[in-house]
């Protein structure tokens, strides 16, 4: 049984202690809100959570043993979106939609319509991304969900500059991954109420750190 | 069907298709490399047989100029896009991407600046066992310069320091241009050059080999 843990997280930035102590484990199907204010380190959580900063201090661990030492064992179980989408603005969305697909790892054939309908994008594919609105770059950018077979889900702001529409196919597609197994967790500092599955938190932040 | 080499060719193609997009990126260096070959001609004088013995030199110090200029688009935009993180978080060996966008990157900047070159040679009459010889060097040559440049770039990317890469990187790039240099002066003077030129195989044989390697791991350091 694939199970998420924290242990004890700390990180510094300038001198700073940004949050210490975060311990905590999701297994399979549960969801996970981490809020807290700006500058709260709600980016930074997960970041480290991805692997992709280092924790001054604690463990992030995937099926009982670090992401350190079983990297490419997690990788193929975790889906990162960050701030930025990760597309390019030169390429068209077909082609964006292309090398998301490589870069999962999966064997299936693409199907580039339908992917673009699951996060609710009709429009011509050959259009350079550059050209559409940031609502529709975050939703090419979301495809990466869609697109991969992994169990966790790390999302940070997925809601952002998206209408209200696309913020309820978000929610359906995280309730929907989670009720085939999955684990997810995003980082917001907006309220969030998302029918039919229950949220735990964690709340980042100086008052009451955890 | 996917294979181990097919995130290998997508980032290649990928990176190909956006540097045919952004055309003026590919040109710059080029201009500025017949720009400042012109100005030497200018600086000092038309005497033929000075200029001969120059002109090799005067090309290959404008490459190191012009390939050092090119360098930082290499992973500016990945960087502010945040393809850099997916690239990291793939499944696939990142030395293996890194090194789909290094080839892109010589293809696209250090061909066109080898051709360029052969065409600035025989201009300024060069003879033909020198053009040979520079020809010769610039294919061994201009791949390392994109590869010692990758780890460079992905070191100060996301800093302001245009300047601090040029100094980084300007020191590491001697060995190649001293190995050049000597290569077409024996070309000049009737002598082999085949020394200096498993010498510059060698160190494009151990660039490739390590800067990859190090190149990613200045990535995964830079986004920590």
């Amino acid at each position: 049984m694939p199970r998420f843990e924290t242990q004890q997280l700390e990180s510094i930035r300038r001198d700073n202690i940004l949050f210490k102590d975060i311990s905590f484990s999701l297994d399979q199907g549960e969801l996970l809100q981490i809020d807290g204010v700006n500058g709260s380190g709600k980016s930074t959580l997960l970041r480290i959570c991805a692997g992709l900063t280092l924790p001054n201090s604690g463990a992030v661990l995937w099926d009982n043993t670090s992401i350190d030492s079983n990297r490419h064992h997690y990788l193929q179980n975790m889906t990162y979106v960050g701030h930025q989408n990760g597309v390019k603005d030169a390429l068209s969305v077909h082609e964006n939609i292309q090398v998301i697909h490589a870069l999962s790892g999966t064997s299936d054939v693409l199907d580039c319509t339908s992917t673009l309908n699951q996060v609710g994008l009709s429009i011509d594919e050959d259009v350079l991304l550059g050209k559409l609105s940031a609502g529709q770059k975050r939703r090419v950018g979301l495809c990466r969900l869609v697109l991969n077979t992994s169990q966790l889900w790390l999302l940070d702001e997925p809601f952002t500059s998206l209408d209200i529409e696309g913020k309820a196919l978000i929610e359906r597609l995280i309730v929907s991954h989670c009720q085939q197994g999955g684990m997810v967790i995003f980082a917001t500092h907006q309220a969030i109420e998302i029918e039919g599955a229950d949220i735990r938190h964690i709340h980042l932040g100086k008052t009451n750190g955890n | 069907m996917a294979t181990r080499f097919t995130p290998f060719i997508c980032i290649l193609k990928r990176d190909l298709i956006i540097a045919c997009r952004n055309r003026y990126e590919l040109i710059n260096p080029l201009l500025f490399f017949i720009m400042v070959i012109v100005l030497f001609p200018l600086a000092m004088g038309t005497d033929q047989t000075m200029l001969r013995d120059i002109t090799a030199g005067m090309i290959w110090v404008t490459a190191l100029l012009a390939s050092t200029l090119s360098l930082d688009a290499m992973f500016r935009t990945d960087f502010e896009d945040g393809s850099v993180e997916q690239l990291t978080l793939s499944n696939y060996p990142l030395t293996l991407l890194v090194g789909a966008k290094i080839l892109a990157h010589w293809l696209v900047t250090g061909v066109p600046l080898i051709l360029v070159s052969l065409l600035v040679g025989y201009i300024l009459s060069l003879s033909y066992a020198a053009l040979m010889a520079l020809f010769i060097t610039l294919l061994l040559g201009t791949p390392i310069l994109s590869l010692i440049g990758a780890i460079a770039v992905a070191l100060t990317i996301g800093l302001r320091g245009g300047m601090l890469l040029s100094l980084l990187i300007l020191p590491l790039y001697m060995p190649v241009l001293i190995f050049s240099m000597l290569a077409v002066n024996n070309a000049n003077d009737g002598l082999s050059i085949s020394a200096e030129c498993y010498f510059l195989a060698g160190l494009l044989v151990l660039a490739i080999t390590l800067a990859p390697v190090a190149t990613a791991a200045s990535l995964r350091i830079r986004l920590s």
